[in-house]
């Protein structure tokens, strides 16, 4: 671990953490028209997470189950437009005027990128995990599909 | 109708994100896979009657327009291919449920999921409209197959598994190029816009373009010279995993090469294809004539068969294209049924080396029917499926003129009859040979026999697969008629244009 000979790489680490969510936020919602999006996002959310996880910082628990719903979210918005009649993948735009943030345009495709996302970040944690148990992971997955066997009889 | 073109693609998507959720809970995740497997399957069979009748889908997604967005059209070769794979896929599932309860079997937890993907893979790149999403498409289903080929994590698996990703990848990295050169000499990757523009392009470039995606297609296919990748690395994957590999990933390399091909009208480049599947077809059924191990055999097997469709390619006649079609639909199932019985085998008497095996006749007959039936339709004996298929693309040769790759087909035929028999003679005649008991590496690698229940839903998975071939043989002349369609539509390409394009030409 890092964090036992440094504590200002760990401090310092914990400090940037909301910043990072905050410049991830900004390239999530000015993904739609500029460079950025759901995927850099996520990707920064990961960098963060990644030197979390290095120095001992608490990281996003239940990586798999986070694809998982994100994968869900993005599958859920291809096949909505499906429901009212349209073709899939199509997108909705709504506009609106808000106090303080002004005229405000938002799309389905903001929650397909809340899904990538979430798909990304669970990628990225769930890489961690395996790399960190290392040799362990065979025994784990063995011992699933031993409990699977037993569920199924 | 159009919307079930969608869903081919996004329900296995979403089934494998809901399976990965449950992926610890046996029956949820066997439940919502086998489940969306079989709606897969229904809904491929609606299009394939629906398409019959009334001509192509084409689905414009998100509602752009083809210049611009992604096309997924649903035409008679596209149906037809459809639906036979995700029978093929769901029968699979099934044997591999029956199989978990032996070691022999994939780990579920990784593998439902993954074949999923896979799935979505390989509906995707049957029905896209464009280059660069069948690029996409060719990626979900390959980084899915390289999980499925490794996860156990044995050395024999990651070993041949680094040649499997290293080769596929840079067969992708080649298709990128060539989709990036495609769009530098037309400035479209739609398919229907670049029937109109590639004749137009100069000679050399039109060459060039066909060459370098014959070498991109043709690795994924595994056609000579560039299949030595397969009979490595199938082998050694959990038999189930080899069976979907078998019967799909190569011959989904063969349908868009055809799909490419024809519709670009790459008709001078028949002379070069014949002559690269009458080299396929030999050096596939020699290797396999070599082995002494029986998945090693079928794999090896998988490399001849190839032949026989790009033969029916070369010959750009709608006689050769439609007895290459009619060809896949019939490979894809038989290829598929034949390692199931393996799986068996392998799962029976926890071996698959011939000099192992024996005597299976008398203790499992009807896994030797199960076995045999395939067997002679892949060697293409009357009054199977294969034999159909082979006499169409005989036929379409003489018609052709070209004697040489009718005579190499033939001793091909001839050649896999022997190693047919070289499997039976090894695996299923003989002395019963006591199963070898190997004092087990470890405890926790001891194998683990099929309990009876496993067994029956294997034997049940297997015999509707066998089925499901003695059915192409029996329905061959509908099926002809179809795949006669299939390949007028590409040869001429103006009724794809249309379909695609509508009126806002």
């Amino acid at each position: 671990m890092i964090a036992d000979r440094s504590i200002v790489v760990q401090d310092g680490i914990r400090l940037a953490s909301p910043l990072a969510i905050i410049v991830a936020t900004m390239l999530f919602f000015g993904g739609h028209n500029q460079p950025g999006g759901g995927f850099a996002g996520g990707l920064v959310l990961g960098a963060v997470v990644a030197l979390r996880s290095a120095t001992g910082l608490s990281v996003p628990l239940h990586p798999v189950r986070m694809m998982a719903l994100g994968g869900v979210i993005i599958g859920g918005v291809a096949l909505g437009p499906l429901v009212v009649g349209d073709v899939v993948l199509d997108q909705y735009i709504w506009e609106t005027t808000l106090p303080v943030l002004g005229k405000v345009k938002a799309g389905t495709a903001l929650i397909f990128d809340a899904g990538v996302v979430l798909v990304v970040l669970g990628l990225i944690v769930a890489m961690l995990d395996a790399l960190a148990q290392g040799g362990e992971h065979r025994t784990t997955l063995r011992l699933d599909a031993e409990g699977d066997r037993e569920a199924d009889q | 109708m159009s919307v079930l073109v969608g869903l081919a693609v996004i329900v296995p998507l979403l089934a494998a994100m809901v399976s990965l959720g449950v992926r610890r809970h046996a029956f949820l995740r066997d439940t919502v896979v086998l489940g969306s497997l079989v709606g897969v399957t229904v809904m491929s069979a609606v299009l394939l009657i629906q398409v019959e009748a009334n001509g192509s889908l084409v689905v414009r997604v998100g509602g752009w327009l083809p210049q611009l967005g992604i096309v997924l059209v649903a035409d008679m070769f596209a149906v037809l291919v459809l639906s036979v794979a995700m029978v093929t896929i769901t029968l699979v599932e099934a044997f591999s449920i029956g199989q978990r309860r032996s070691t022999a079997g994939a780990d579920p937890t990784v593998a439902a999921p993954m074949l999923m993907v896979l799935t979505a893979g390989v509906a995707l790149s049957v029905l896209t409209g464009d280059l660069f999403t069948l690029f996409v498409a060719f990626e979900l289903m390959l980084v899915a197959s390289y999980v499925l080929l490794t996860h156990k994590g044995q050395a024999g698996q990651v070993r041949s598994g680094m040649t499997y990703v290293v080769i596929n990848l840079f067969a992708s990295t080649l298709f990128l190029f060539g989709v990036a050169f495609v769009y530098s000499a037309t400035g479209t990757v739609n398919l229907a816009l670049l029937v109109e523009r590639i004749p137009e392009l100069q000679t050399e470039v039109r060459w060039g373009i066909g060459l370098w995606f014959l070498v991109v297609f043709g690795t994924k296919a595994a056609m000579f010279p560039l299949f030595s990748w397969l009979p490595d690395s199938y082998p050694t994957a959990p038999t189930t995993i080899t069976a979907v590999f078998a019967g799909l990933l190569t011959k989904i390399g063969v349908y868009v090469m055809i799909r490419f091909h024809t519709l670009m009208s790459m008709d001078d480049l028949g002379t070069v294809i014949l002559v690269i599947a009458g080299f396929t077809m030999i050096v596939g059924v020699l290797g396999a004539l070599a082995q002494d191990d029986m998945k090693r055999i079928l794999s090896f097997h998988i490399v001849s068969q190839i032949g026989y469709m790009l033969m029916g390619l070369g010959l750009f006649s709608v006689a050769g294209v439609a007895g290459a079609i009619i060809f896949v639909v019939h490979q894809i199932p038989v290829k598929t049924v034949l390692f199931l019985v393996g799986a068996m085998v392998e799962t029976d008497r926890r071996s698959s080396a011939l000099s192992k095996l024996g005597g299976l006749v008398s203790s499992r007959p009807w896994l030797a029917v199960a076995f045999a039936l395939p067997a002679l339709s892949l060697a293409g004996l009357p009054p199977f499926s294969g034999f159909v298929a082979k006499l169409a693309l005989i036929d379409a040769g003489v018609e052709a003129g070209t004697v040489a790759i009718v005579v190499v087909g033939l001793v091909g035929s001839a050649l896999t009859l022997l190693s047919m028999v070289k499997i039976w003679a090894g695996v299923f005649w003989g002395p019963q040979n006591a199963p070898a008991f190997h004092a087990p590496e470890s405890e926790e690698w001891a194998p683990r026999s099929a309990t009876a229940r496993g067994w029956s839903t294997m034997s049940l998975a297997t015999g509707a697969a066998v089925a499901l071939t003695l059915a192409i043989a029996l329905f061959a002349g509908p099926l002809w008629d179809m795949s006669e369609r299939a390949a007028t539509e590409l040869l001429d390409g103006e009724v794809y244009v249309t379909d695609v394009l509508g009126s806002e030409r």
